[in-house]
C-alpha cells in the first residue's frame, strides 16, 4: 500500500509540472473536440495527432500524457454528437445514441449531456482508482512471467479479439494475422536476416509504425468521410438549460457502479475496448430493469444513457492496465499508445513501474487530473463543442489530410511516406468496407515482435520442445481462460436463442 | 463477391509470403531451434485457412458504391497523390492552400469559403507549426529559389 502512495507522489510530481499540466488540459480539450466531431472516434483522433505529438520532441512521459488525454477525452466527447445528432463518433458511443438522442428530442438535451458527463467522470475516475490499485499488483505478478507464459498471454489476447470484437471472428483473426505478417517485414533481430524487404533499404528497419497507423486510421477515415459525404450542414438539437439533479445521480449509483466495473473488466481484457464494454453494460442494465425497463429503454431512459457512458470511460482506463503492466494493449487505441511508447524506446511491461516510474505513475496521476478537467471543461463549454459539431464535412475532410501530412512529413521529412499513407488509407478503407475491423490489424502489428521473440525464446529454453508452452500452471490457467472466452459467448448466445424460441 | 475477390487477393499475397518463408528466408547459421523462417511459416499456416473460410462463406454486404461515389473517391486519391507529389517542390504553404481549396471546393464548399479555408490552413498552419512549435515542414523549392533571387537583387 505504501508503495502505491509513493508511486502516486512520484506521479503527481510529474503530472503537476506546469508543462505537463498544460498538456493534460490540451489533450483533454482536443480529445473532447475530436470525440464530439461526428464520425471521428478516439482511435482516429489519436492516430492523426500521434505523429505531430512525436515530432514536437517532447519527453516520452509528456507525449504519453497528452495522447492519453486525447484518448479518454475523446471517449468523453463522443457522447455529444451521439446525443445531439444521433450520429455516434465511433463504435463505443453507438449505445449512447439509443437513449441519449430520444432524451434530447424530448427537450432534455441539457439533462442528458450533464448526466452523461457526470457518468463519464465517475466511470473514468473509478477506472483510474482501480488502475492505481491493480497496476502495481499486475506488474508484480507479471514480473515472474516466462516467455512461455507470454506466448499464452498473446494467444489469450488474440482469442479475446476474435471472440468479442467485430461480427465475424474469422475476419477479426485474419485482420490480426495481417498485422502480424506486416510486422515480420524487416531485419530479424535474432539472426540479422532480412525478411520480405525485397532489397528496398527503407524496409530494412521494418515498416514505420506511424505510417501504418496514420494510413490505416487517419487516411482510411478520410476516404470513409468522402464516401459517406453528407451534403450541407448538419442540424443539431438545441441545448436547453435543464440540468441533471444530484438526487437523480444518487438514485443511479448502482447502475453507475455496475457499469463502471463491467467497463473496467472488459477494458482490461486484451484487445477489447470501449465499444464492447458499452454494449455489455447497456445490455446488462436493460436486462436488470426487467419487463418495465424494456418499455422505457431506447425511448430516453436515463439509465440507458449513463450505463454505456460510464462503461466506455471505465474501459478506456482499464485498457491502460495491461498496456502498462504486460505490454499487451487492452484496446485498439492503447495499441497505438503502446506503439508510441516503443517509438520512444520504452518497452512497457512488468518492469515499467520500477524502472520508469515517471511514465507509469505520471500517466496515472495525469488521468486523475484529466478526469476532473474533463468534467470542468464539459459542463460549461458543452455549447461550444456543440457548435463545433456543425463544422461542415467539406472542411473536416481536407483538415484530416493536412494534419496527417504535416505529422508524417515533420518526422522524417521523406515525401515517399506521404504516398505510402495514401495507399495504406485506400487499403484500410477496403478492409473497413468489407467488415474487417482495423483495430486487430494494429494490435497484431504492435504485438508481432513480442509474440515471435517470446515464442523463439521459449523454444530456445526447452531446446526445441514445444511442450514447454503448456508445461507450467500459469500457462495452463491462461489457456483455460482462453477456452472460456472463446466458448462462453457462443454458449450464451445459444442459450439466449433457445430461450427466445421457448418464449 | 467483393469479399471473395479481396480474399482471393489476400490468398495470392499470403501464398507468396509462405513461398518466401519456405524457400528464401534462411539464416546462415543459428543456435536456436526456431530460425527467422519459422514464425512467418506459422502465420501463413494460420492465415490460409482463414482466407479459405472467407472465400467459402463470404458475408460482407454487397459493395454498394455507385458510380459517382467511385468517381469522387478516385478523384480524392488523385488529389491526395498530387498533394504528396507537390508537397516538397511547392512547399507547405502553397501546396496546402491549393489542396485545401480544391478539396473543399469539390466537396461542395462555396468558392470564397473554400479558398479562405485553404489559405488559412496554409499560412496559419505554417505559422503555428514552424514558427511557434519549430516543426519541420518544407518551405518549397520555388519559394527558396524566389528568395535567393530576391536576396541576390538586394545584394547588387
Amino acid at each position: 500500500m505504501i508503495e502505491i502512495f509513493e508511486g502516486l507522489a512520484t506521479g503527481f510530481a510529474v503530472a503537476l509540472t506546469p508543462f505537463n499540466l498544460m498538456l493534460v488540459l490540451i489533450g483533454c480539450f482536443m480529445g473532447t473536440l475530436i470525440g464530439a466531431l461526428p464520425g471521428i472516434g478516439p482511435i482516429n483522433g489519436v492516430a492523426i495527432l500521434l505523429p505531430i505529438a512525436y515530432s514536437l520532441n517532447f519527453p516520452p512521459e509528456s507525449a504519453l500524457i497528452m495522447l492519453a488525454g486525447i484518448y479518454y477525452g475523446a471517449e468523453f466527447g463522443g457522447r455529444i454528437s451521439s446525443i445531439l445528432l444521433n450520429v455516434p463518433g465511433d463504435a463505443s458511443s453507438v449505445m449512447t445514441t439509443l437513449d441519449g438522442h430520444p432524451m434530447a428530442v424530448r427537450g432534455e438535451a441539457g439533462k442528458a449531456l450533464s448526466a452523461s458527463a457526470i457518468a463519464s467522470f465517475i466511470g473514468g475516475t473509478f477506472a483510474v482508482v482501480l488502475m492505481t490499485l491493480f497496476g502495481p499488483l499486475f506488474s508484480s505478478v507479471a514480473v515472474g512471467f516466462s516467455p512461455a507464459n507470454y506466448v499464452a498471454l498473446m494467444v489469450f489476447a488474440f482469442a479475446c479479439l476474435a471472440s468479442l470484437v467485430g461480427s465475424n471472428p474469422t475476419k477479426t483473426l485474419l485482420g490480426a494475422l495481417i498485422g502480424l505478417m506486416l510486422a515480420t517485414i524487416g531485419i530479424d533481430s535474432n539472426t540479422g536476416v532480412a525478411r520480405y524487404t525485397f532489397g528496398i533499404p527503407d524496409f530494412l528497419a521494418g515498416i514505420d509504425f506511424l505510417i501504418v497507423v496514420v494510413g490505416l486510421f487517419g487516411m482510411a477515415e478520410l476516404m470513409h468521410l468522402v464516401e459517406q459525404q453528407i451534403k450541407g450542414g448538419i442540424k443539431t438539437l438545441p441545448i436547453d438549460s435543464s440540468f441533471v439533479k444530484m438526487s437523480e445521480i444518487v438514485a443511479l449509483r448502482w447502475t453507475l457502479l455496475r457499469s463502471s466495473i463491467i467497463g473496467f473488466i472488459i477494458g482490461v481484457l486484451p484487445g477489447t475496448g470501449a465499444s464492447v464494454a458499452s454494449a455489455v453494460a447497456y445490455g446488462t442494465e436493460k436486462r436488470l430493469a426487467g419487463p418495465e425497463g424494456a418499455k422505457t429503454f431506447g425511448k430516453g431512459d436515463i439509465r440507458g444513457l449513463v450505463a454505456p457512458e460510464s462503461a466506455n470511460n471505465a474501459a478506456a482506463g482499464g485498457a491502460m492496465v495491461p498496456m502498462l503492466t504486460l505490454g499487451i494493449p487492452g484496446s485498439g487505441t492503447t495499441a497505438i499508445l503502446l506503439g508510441a511508447l516503443l517509438m520512444f524506446n520504452i518497452q512497457p511491461g512488468p518492469l515499467l513501474f520500477e524502472q520508469k516510474p515517471e511514465i507509469a505513475w505520471g500517466l496515472i496521476a495525469s488521468m486523475y487530473i484529466g478526469n476532473v478537467a474533463l468534467l470542468v471543461i464539459n459542463l460549461p463549454l458543452v455549447g461550444l463543442f456543440a457548435r463545433l459539431l456543425t463544422i461542415p464535412q467539406h472542411f473536416l475532410t481536407p483538415l484530416i489530410a493536412i494534419l496527417a501530412f504535416i505529422g508524417i512529413y515533420a518526422i522524417v521529412g521523406n515525401p515517399h511516406d506521404l504516398f505510402l499513407i495514401t495507399i495504406l488509407g485506400v487499403f484500410g478503407w477496403f478492409l473497413r468496407k468489407l467488415d474487417f475491423s482495423l483495430a486487430p490489424v494494429i494490435l497484431g502489428f504492435v504485438l508481432g515482435r513480442l509474440f515471435e521473440d517470446n515464442l523463439r525464446r521459449a523454444l530456445s529454453i526447452s531446446g526445441g520442445d514445444w511442450a514447454i508452452l503448456v508445461e507450467d500452471l500459469t500457462s495452463i490457467a491462461i489457456y483455460v481462460m482462453t477456452i472460456l472466452i472463446v466458448v462462453g459467448p457462443i454458449w450464451l448466445s445459444r442459450r439466449a436463442s433457445n430461450r427466445a424460441k421457448a418464449d | 463477391m467483393a469479399d471473395r475477390l479481396f480474399a482471393g487477393f489476400l490468398l495470392i499475397v499470403t501464398l507468396a509470403y509462405a513461398f518466401i518463408a519456405w524457400t528464401i528466408i534462411k539464416a546462415p547459421f543459428q543456435y536456436d531451434p526456431l530460425g527467422p523462417e519459422s514464425w512467418p511459416r506459422i502465420l501463413a499456416a494460420f492465415a490460409v485457412p482463414c482466407i479459405l473460410y472467407i472465400m467459402w462463406r463470404p458475408d460482407a454486404a454487397p459493395f454498394d458504391v455507385n458510380g459517382s461515389t467511385w468517381a469522387r473517391l478516385g478523384l480524392m486519391v488523385v488529389i491526395l497523390l498530387a498533394y504528396a507529389q507537390l508537397f516538397e517542390p511547392l512547399g507547405y504553404i502553397i501546396s496546402t492552400t491549393l489542396f485545401g481549396g480544391i478539396v473543399a471546393r469539390t466537396l461542395g464548399a462555396p468558392h470564397k469559403g473554400a479558398w479562405a479555408f485553404g489559405a488559412g490552413m496554409g499560412v496559419g498552419g505554417h505559422l503555428l507549426c514552424v514558427t511557434l512549435m519549430g516543426m519541420n515542414l518544407p518551405l518549397g523549392e520555388i519559394v527558396e529559389a524566389a528568395m535567393e533571387m530576391f536576396k541576390a537583387e538586394q545584394a547588387q
